[in-house]
């Protein structure tokens, strides 16, 4: 549906329930079966290896394409043949389905993306993306070790060697995890402190070592702060629900990675007033 | 699309690599050759890119051994793999021998040959590994390597059930590989050498430098190991008699890199290697002297593992 000549491959990372059967019973899609578990990265990885074409994307199992989408993303490819990758919004939904009001959208034009999608302030994920097949060969394939945060690296190493092509539209549908699906509020602290451990590791590239400390330290600075507000959003947000221990662990987080912004007093004053008023904004970077 | 794929990760190594490029060339019929450039010098990149008949694939980045075969696993069309390192040599016709035998065995889904070991000095130091283990070799593989990495052909297929290399652990991706494909797959082998294969310059530090970190390295990745399915399955006795084979192993190996790193001077890096091993198992020490000391006679472990069902 999401675009005229598309193959689509499902990877089942070792299901041990029904899914098998669920994927035989699905036309039109190539099943590939991994009999020992691999992970996020580790499936794409696999993936790929199965996919003939010239463009990928990739789509989580909750989440869903909107129709023509691909189509618009392809297009926007091949006019710009310097481009590794093309980026569009996302809209995101309840457990339900259910619409939050928040679309995301990377705000910044075409072209070099590369620090922004470092300094984390560029919401783009799989399900927004797609990439030109050929640039895996140039930039390296998913890394097993960053589960979870693998397409987030992914897109960094892609963006350090090809310019982007960002489209205003929605491409895909986020069904974000909430607090009370249980996935979501905690383990989304320690991602985020993973973020903040791996991006130092993305310093080594040699676009980052070439650039002035200035620059660096700007980067390193943005992320942290926009990291410890978004923890500090939500163990507000938490709090207010009742849920202590979580919200502990989203300020511990957040003490750990920028004391001094999260032990300022208005940085708790303004996301308060934050969360009073627009509650969705909390889950939307 | 050729029968078979030969992927050869290089990086900085252009006066190696057109050796190993014109021996993966003679080695089989129909053959595709996989040259993935882990990012070298610009100069490198155009001495490797005008090799004849080869795919070639520059990383922009370096990604390391495992990331870069990764690579060329993705690039590769071959329905048979092997990888070969830019210093090896594989013999003439060698891998027609091993796929014929890979398609006799419907079961397998690897076969390996020895290596001849070549020292820096060119002189030939045997056969490698002189026992050839055959069929199911998990147990006996989980306590030590003993595949050669270039005399490795396995089938593309079994990558879908059991996943690319692990990226994360330098220096035994090779290894781990192979473990998670005898999990599942029997193992053939060509008792006849298939490669020859260059071992780090005994007066060079760099190898005896890295030996802690390496064993460290196997220590973590064997509790990886022990999750697996079949690990998992069998019975406490046969994972103790394994953690011990592969206890012993490290430690032959530590001890052997520390009077290595002694005998050069490197006194320091021998306390290192030495450091390291608490983390095996105590009782390694014994087993070790009754074995390799006393050369007593010693079950095989896959008896341990049936006896134990």
């Amino acid at each position: 549906m999401a675009g005229r000549d598309v193959e689509v491959i499902v990877v089942d990372d070792a299901s041990t329930d029904q899914t098998a059967q669920v994927c035989r019973s699905l036309n039109g899609i190539k099943y590939v079966r991994v009999d020992r578990n691999q992970g996020v990265a580790g499936a794409r990885n696999i993936g790929l290896m199965h996919s003939e074409a010239e463009y990928v994307t990739f789509l989580d199992d909750d989440d869903l394409r909107i129709p023509g989408s691909i189509d618009l993303q392809i297009r926007a490819l091949s006019e710009k043949t310097k481009a590794g990758f093309a980026c569009g919004g996302m809209i995101i939904v309840d457990q339900d389905y259910q619409p939050t009001g928040a679309v995301t959208h990377p705000g910044y034009p075409s072209g070099d993306v590369f620090w922004h999608l470092l300094e984390f302030d560029f919401p783009a994920m799989g399900l927004s993306t797609l990439i030109r097949k050929e640039c895996f060969l140039r930039a390296g394939l998913y890394r097993k070790r960053l589960d979870g945060i693998d397409d987030w690296d992914m897109l960094v190493r892609l963006a350090e060697i090809y310019q982007a092509v960002v489209i205003p539209e929605p491409m895909g549908i986020y069904r974000q995890p909430t607090a009370q699906s249980g996935q979501g509020s905690s383990s989304y602290a320690a991602l985020l402190y993973r973020v903040a451990q791996h991006q130092k590791q993305l310093f080594k590239l040699p676009r980052v070592t070439g650039a002035p400390n200035k620059t660096k330290r700007a980067v390193r600075r943005g992320t942290l702060n926009r990291i410890s507000d978004t923890l500090l959003a939500r163990a507000a947000f938490l709090m207010a629900r009742g849920e202590l221990g979580l919200a502990a662990e989203n300020i511990k987080v957040a003490l750990r990675l920028r004391p001094s912004r999260a032990c300022r007093p208005q940085s708790y004053l303004k996301l308060a007033q934050l969360w009073l008023t627009r509650p969705h904004m909390l889950y939307s970077s | 699309m050729a029968r078979a794929s030969i992927i050869i990760a290089t990086r900085n190594r252009p006066h190696l690599l057109p050796q190993a490029v014109q021996s993966a060339a003679e080695a089989g019929a129909d053959v595709e050759i996989i040259v993935v450039d882990d990012a070298s010098s610009p100069e490198a990149s155009a001495a490797n890119k005008s090799l004849p008949s080869i795919r070639y694939i520059r990383l922009e980045r370096n990604q390391g051994l495992g990331g870069a075969r990764n690579v060329g696993l993705l690039a590769s069309s071959g329905e048979y793999i092997t990888f070969l390192d830019d210093d090896d040599i594989r013999l003439p016709q060698t891998l027609d021998e091993q796929i014929e035998m890979l398609e006799r065995e419907p079961r397998a889904g690897l076969v390996y040959g020895q290596a001849i070991i070549r020292s820096a000095n060119a002189r030939p130091a045997g056969e490698y590994p002189r026992e050839c283990h055959q069929g199911n070799v998990f147990w006996q593989l989980l306590a030590r390597n003993f595949i050669p990495c270039g005399s490795a052909v396995f089938r593309r297929s079994c990558l879908s059930r059991i996943g690319l290399l692990n990226d994360s652990i330098a220096g035994i991706e090779d290894w781990d590989l192979w473990i998670r494909i005898a999990e599942i797959y029997d193992v053939l082998v060509l008792p006849k050498p298939v490669l020859i294969w260059r071992k780090g310059e005994a007066d060079s530090s760099q190898y005896t430098s890295r030996a802690d970190q390496m064993v460290s390295r196997c220590v973590k990745q064997f509790r990886e190991w022990m999750k697996l399915p079949r690990v998992c399955d069998a019975g406490p006795q046969t994972r103790r008699v394994v953690l011990r084979r592969f206890s012993e192993n490290m430690m032959a190996h530590l001890l052997y890199e520390s009077s290595r790193a002694v005998r050069h001077g490197h006194a320091l890096q021998a306390m290192k290697n030495l450091a390291v091993l608490p983390q095996l198992s105590p009782l390694t020490i014994l087993s070790l002297a009754r074995f390799r000391l006393l050369r007593l006679e010693r079950r095989p472990i896959e008896n341990v593992a049936t006896v134990a069902k």
